[in-house]
């Protein structure tokens, strides 16, 4: 186990530089200037070359080096090793000012939004995506555990085939047409949920809409496992000995069954915490999704490189710790 | 089991601490929606309309519009008075005796002087930088420090030189002091000499970026680059709880892409008159949802209606003053503004729409270029083609059938009745009648393209959104049933649209501009030889010729005469660009119960000056247009 959690560790900053790498090629080849505003008023020549220069945009392997040296905390440590933050900070004090802000890993600033930076933007919307995600599987858990358990207890009954649409849905329909007809019924028609601006009712409906397709897959995946182990020994020396259906299902059976929902689960959170953005924008909640995708519009590239780091960032760990807790709950796993 | 239970313990523990953490405030006094975000509250930075609105409620500059006025008046703000030299080179402000910072400081003149400095610094890299260099010595002092910046930067080579950066920055200000005529002669008196007589400095002074930052709070987050000699500042100046301003609010919380709350400034030297408690603007990026958040309640006023069913909206609005016409043209008799007369009319929510004139016009860009990047030579470098274009166009039919946001079509460039004192051309007819269409066949006849023939195939360029298609389709069906002529349409993402018109790499393409401040050169500067947003590069002699005579007279309405001329130039003539219309803003807001919302044609609106009525924080009165004053020209009091 920690020979497995050391090696995913070492590999990790291997794979976060191919990530970047790729990350920052693709996004220099977006057509366009970064620093362009799209609509509106174009400032003077010499004052966009300028611009160019203070964000170091002038060559891609200018961007490339200076952008890694700051990011990964390198040009603090020289900084502060070599002498110069304290030359700096000398210099500045002694003409009567405060010593710069200096920041161990700076990722730079929004190109589009010049009042943040890009770490205020990710620390400010990771936790909403990682609560939506959370909250989304966790529904999902709650719907496809009972549909699964009732389809598998009662297969080919009309509460089976009832799940069975249910997670067809969730499946097949895109969680924009789900989004919009859920605002629909109760934003418009009953007037529960505000409509518009953000509330914690309308980020639970959207959680509840990101659930769906979670759900069925995992109503599918109990359905099946349940069917199978529900057909084990164990389970019929279980019900000779008297044990009660209800305990027999939810303690003997679920146990067993539920080993490819955990399996499962993990790698979903992931997706669900990392890849809400249409989510986002239906129900107008600020997670991280949706500055992924304004910064591939804009060509913003700190905050694209920002936002897809941490999501490989969270992908990688996210794996990591599925791997290491699916161990732990299943020892028999190598 | 417990195993099995440890995965969603985890869950709903992260569940639980963002839901701590995150909670919602309660509705503000006043809410307002625009259409996007704003990026950014640092004066000189900013670029954007909802930027620059935010800007007054927490900045005050040396005047404000008097945005109630039939003639568009300046009045006092932070300064209390001002007087002119007898050449207008020479202004004098005094700064209010009562004005405050947000933290109890008095405002003084030097405050002024740091902050326009730091505009005009290259370092800063800002849009309206022209501003600044209305002031003697700005353009000089630009020149100066990109020059010594960049030759400082080459020395290094790499290497950091704090000591010598700072020496450099001292020297700067030395400089500056030496170059620029902006003085503060004592604490409250601000000193500006003037490149040459500007008649509508104060239309400029007004303008949002003029207003004055912080010094001491500024001077905390800037910073020396050692290897480029550059100066920088930190974006966290602007954040709630360290930003210090000197207008009616300040800003009290600011979450990314969420929302922003004001909260009332008592240090503010007219907080008496200010009827809100605290402001709030929501993040609501979907035009839908921003409807539905004004028809719940949760917003009093939409700045911008961007949905499909907009021109329903508009219909039904019509509809609805049809139905009350004699009681309207009654009103309008009495010399009622346009959301007075709204007001006395039954209430009802078709009037809940709001078309506001705005300071804009779209338009067509043809490219005056005498060839095409790819070599071929360029017909629309003859004038008589794009006067036969234009003419050919029929303009009315688009803001009827297309647009259908009640909007003007228009024949000049500068929407009219716009600007104080100033007389906008004719134009070319909106609506070709069968005479018009021999006219533009005749002139291509003399171009030497009789039916089109010999004429390449137009290309005309729009970027995707917006219903610039529509436009453009309807375009292209009026040329090529008018005139013979065979046109192509091209469809390119916004960054691409925006770079091939930099480099002018495109024949015909849609355009559009608002203007800033209350003259005509706000539009007729973009068609300069040279200038950055000449995206036509278009160059006339006569037409710059024109603009610099303007600018030496000294009497304003000779002045605006001879620039009512140069935009004949353009719209008559030369045709460099064909007006489309003049944008109407589609505000949603409940006239009845919302004051303050001014129908002044250059959207010079101040959040911080409305007023709820019945909400016992302010009067139950509207505040109404006043009459114009019967003196001069140029928007000066």
């Amino acid at each position: 186990m920690t020979a497995l959690i050391v090696r995913r560790l070492i590999q990790m900053p291997v794979i976060l530089l191919v990530i970047y790498t790729l990350t920052l090629v693709l996004a220099w080849k977006i057509p366009g200037s970064p620093l362009d505003k799209g609509e509106g008023r174009r400032p003077p020549a010499e004052v966009q070359e300028a611009m160019l220069r203070q964000y170091n945009l002038e060559s891609f392997w200018g961007f490339y080096w200076s952008y890694l040296d700051s990011a990964t905390g390198v040009k603090y440590v020289r900084e502060s090793l070599s002498g110069e933050a304290a030359a700096v900070e000398k210099a500045a004090i002694q003409a009567g000012r405060t010593a710069p802000v200096r920041r161990v890993f700076d990722l730079g600033p929004s190109l589009t939004d010049a009042a943040w930076r890009v770490d205020e933007i990710l620390l400010g919307s990771l936790p909403v995506s990682m609560a939506l995600g959370s909250a989304s599987i966790l529904i999902a858990l709650a719907i496809g555990l009972t549909a699964g358990i009732i389809g598998a207890v009662k297969p080919n009954s009309a509460a089976d085939f009832f799940t069975l649409l249910l997670s067809l849905v969730g499946i097949s329909l895109p969680s924009f047409v789900i989004g919009t007809v859920l605002l629909m019924i109760f934003a418009v028609w009953l007037g529960i949920v505000p409509a518009g601006v953000y509330s914690p009712k309308t980020a639970l409906l959207g959680a509840f809409t990101l659930s769906l397709p979670y759900a069925a897959y995992v109503a599918r995946l109990t359905r099946l496992g349940m069917i199978e182990v529900l057909g084990a020994d164990y389970i019929r020396t279980a019900r000779a000995k008297g044990v009660s259906e209800s305990r027999v299902i939810l303690r003997h059976a679920l146990k067993n069954a539920a080993l490819p929902v955990v399996s499962y689960i993990g790698p979903a959170t992931a997706m669900a915490m990392t890849g809400s953005f249409v989510i986002e924008r239906v129900f107008n909640i600020n997670g991280m999704g949706q500055h992924f995708v304004s910064g591939v519009i804009n060509k913003d590239l700190f905050l694209i490189i920002g936002v897809v780091m941490v999501f490989s960032t969270m992908l990688i760990t996210l794996n990591l710790i599925v791997d290491v807790l699916y161990r732990w709950i299943d020892p028999r796993i190598e | 089991m417990f195993k099995l239970l440890v995965p969603v313990a985890v869950l709903v523990a992260v569940l639980l601490a963002a839901v701590l953490i995150d909670r919602p405030l309660p509705r503000a006094d006043f809410v307002y929606i625009e259409r996007s975000e704003v990026t950014t509250l640092d004066l000189h930075k900013a670029s954007w309309m909802h930027d620059l609105r935010m800007a007054t409620n927490i900045y005050e500059g040396l005047v404000r519009y008097d945005n109630f006025t039939a003639d568009y008046r300046k009045k006092p703000a932070t300064a209390e008075s001002w007087t002119v030299s007898e050449d207008g080179l020479r202004w004098t402000f005094t700064i209010r005796a009562g004005a405050k910072w947000s933290d109890g400081q008095a405002v003084k003149a030097s405050d002024f002087v740091y902050s326009y400095r730091r505009g005009m610094l290259p370092d800063m890299a800002g849009d309206y930088i022209s501003m600044f260099q209305l002031i003697r010595g700005g353009k000089a002092f630009y020149d100066w420090r990109a020059k010594a910046q960049s030759e400082f930067a080459a020395a290094s080579k790499g290497r950091a030189r704090p000591a010598e950066a700072e020496a450099l920055w001292k020297q700067t200000l030395a400089k500056f002091d030496e170059l620029v005529g902006l003085k503060a002669t004592d604490d409250r008196t601000l000193v500006m000499e003037l490149e040459r007589p500007t008649p509508y400095l104060l239309e400029v002074l007004a303008y949002e970026v003029m207003g004055p930052v912080y010094p001491p709070l500024v001077d905390r987050f800037q910073s020396i680059d050692p290897v480029t000699g550059m100066v920088k500042y930190d974006s966290g100046w602007t954040k709630p709880g360290v930003l210090i301003g000197n207008g009616p609010f300040v800003l009290e919380d600011w979450r990314y892409k969420r929302e922003m709350r004001l909260r009332k400034n008592e240090h503010y030297w007219d907080a008496k008159n200010i009827h809100f408690n605290t402001i709030s603007m929501p993040s609501v990026p979907d035009g839908n949802a921003a409807v539905l958040a004004f028809q719940t309640g949760a917003a009093d006023w939409l700045t911008d209606v961007n949905v499909a069913f907009r021109g329903d909206l508009v219909a039904r609005r019509e509809a609805y003053l049809k139905k009350h016409k004699d009681l309207v043209e009654k009103l309008k008799a009495q010399g009622l503004d346009r959301v007075e007369i709204d007001r006395r009319l039954p209430r009802d929510e078709a009037l809940f729409l709001q078309p506001m004139d705005s300071f804009g016009t779209y338009f067509i860009n043809f490219n005056c270029l005498a060839r095409l990047p790819d070599g071929r030579v360029n017909p629309l470098s003859d004038a008589r083609v794009r006067r036969a274009l234009v003419m050919a166009m029929d303009r009315s039919n688009i803001t009827k059938n297309v647009r259908r946001a009640g909007e003007e079509p228009a024949s000049t460039l500068i929407p009219p009745r716009s600007i104080g004192g100033y007389e906008s051309p004719k134009g070319l007819p909106c609506a070709p009648d069968p005479q018009a269409i021999a006219q533009a066949r005749q002139l291509l006849v003399e171009a030497g393209f009789p039916q089109g023939q010999g004429l390449p195939t137009l290309v005309f360029l729009f970027n995707k959104e917006g219903g610039h298609d529509l436009i453009a389709q309807a375009i292209k069906q009026d040329w090529e049933q008018n005139l013979g002529v065979s046109v192509s349409l091209e469809q390119v993402e916004i960054k691409v649209f925006r770079e091939k018109l930099k480099n002018g790499d495109y024949m015909i393409s849609r355009g559009s501009w608002f203007g800033d401040y209350g003259d005509p050169l706000t539009f007729l500067d973009l068609n300069r030889t040279n200038d950055g947003n000449n995206d036509r590069k278009y160059s006339s002699p006569r037409f710059d010729a024109l603009l610099d005579e303007a600018n030496s007279k000294r009497d304003p309405n000779e002045r605006m005469r001879i620039l009512s001329e140069a935009e004949r130039v353009l719209m008559e003539e030369d045709l460099p660009l064909a007006p489309v219309f003049h944008y109407k803003l589609l505000y949603l807001f409940d006239p009845w119960k919302v004051s303050g919302i001014t129908p002044h044609p250059r959207q010079k609106q101040y959040p911080f000056q409305m007023n709820i009525m019945g909400d016992e924080l302010g009067p139950d009165v509207p505040m109404r247009m006043r009459p114009a004053l019967k003196t001069g020209a140029g928007g000066t009091p």
